[in-house]
């Protein structure tokens, strides 16, 4: 799993790419955690290289959710593959996620 | 922190009477079972997708119920169905709801008179563990359900579980049962697990209702 981070302007934009799985999950997690430094926190995540998710994958997106919404910041999500894209439908978490065609509409939802 | 086998035991006995809340047996199977499974997913031993539920670590946990069943699930890259895992793991549950039981009353949560378990009213006495951990459980579960907070994966993996025995009267009132209907259907598609604890319980009551009809 490779984790990128860049920053434009107040937005923090972490890309994935690979799987996000159990083995993924905790540094996963921990690279979410530490783009949550803005007050309020701003992110937007680009799953364009992301080919797989599972259930723990769903658990490391949820408790960012909690913690961003706590904080009362935004989290955006953009580039899901169709798979993945299934995966939140089924889910339901599309309904708890901004979900975005591309990163500069998920950056601009981020704001 | 209690395991999601023994919230859900709990949940079960009638408070006043001691005795189990009348849930078919096999619907009690579906959900105990389901309670591991989760509880192996949130200790990173299993993983699921829409697909299939994947043993990913088979370390023991060091507790005899969660142990038992991830070592009846197979090796760790093993793959098969939820609900079939489910399915598979039912005939051990009477174990299960003992040991789930014994550790209740090893907490100081039940007491066992003439045969029967009790809880203890005297929560005073017990100030670390008494219904109050209880009285915490079902206040958020109820922040979850009627409002738009986001939850947390503990908070869902009860809601399905509560779900799918259709004890949701533990938590809400009729009416709020009814207004949270959405939420509750947005709730408990949130975890895989959860997903195929639900349907699998759903399953079970529909072939009860089935024979009962039949007869």
């Amino acid at each position: 799993m490779d984790i990128a981070q860049e920053r434009d302007g107040e937005v923090v934009i972490v890309r994935l790419k690979g799987r996000l799985d159990s083995i993924a999950a905790p540094a996963v997690e921990e690279a979410l955690s530490r783009a949550l430094g803005g007050v309020p926190p701003r992110l937007a995540i680009d799953m364009d290289g992301l080919d797989y998710i599972s259930s723990a994958g769903l658990r490391v997106l949820l408790v960012l959710a909690k913690k961003v919404q706590q904080a009362k910041g935004k989290v955006t999500l953009c580039g899901l593959k169709p798979n993945v894209r299934d995966v939140f439908t089924v889910s339901g978490f599309d309904t708890i996620f901004s979900i975005h065609v591309d990163p500069a509409s998920a950056v601009a939802a981020a704001r | 922190m209690l395991s999601f086998a023994e919230e859900i035991v709990l949940l079960l006995l009638d408070e006043a009477e001691g005795t189990f809340v009348p849930v078919p047996e096999s619907v009690f199977g579906v959900v105990v079972v389901g309670a591991a499974l989760m509880d192996l997913a949130i200790h990173n031993r299993v993983d699921a997708d829409l697909e299939q539920l994947m043993v990913v670590d088979g370390t023991p946990l060091g507790d005899d119920i969660l142990d038992d069943v991830l070592r009846r699930l197979g090796k760790p890259a093993g793959d098969l169905k939820i609900t079939q895992a489910i399915y598979d793991t039912i005939p051990y549950v009477e174990e299960y709801k003992s040991r789930a039981l014994a550790r209740l009353l090893a907490h100081g949560i039940l007491r066992e008179e003439n045969g029967r378990h009790l809880w203890v009213f005297r929560t005073r006495r017990y100030p670390v563990i008494d219904n109050a951990e209880q009285h915490e459980v079902r206040t958020r579960l109820r922040q979850i359900l009627l409002t738009d907070e986001i939850p947390d994966p503990r908070d869902i993996a009860l809601i399905c579980l509560i779900d799918a025995c259709h004890l949701l009267a533990f938590v809400l009132s009729p009416e709020e049962i009814e207004a949270a209907k959405s939420r509750v259907e947005q709730l408990r598609k949130m975890d895989l697990i959860g997903q195929a604890v639900v349907k699998s319980a759903s399953e079970v009551q529909a072939i009860i209702r089935y024979a009962a009809s039949s007869l």
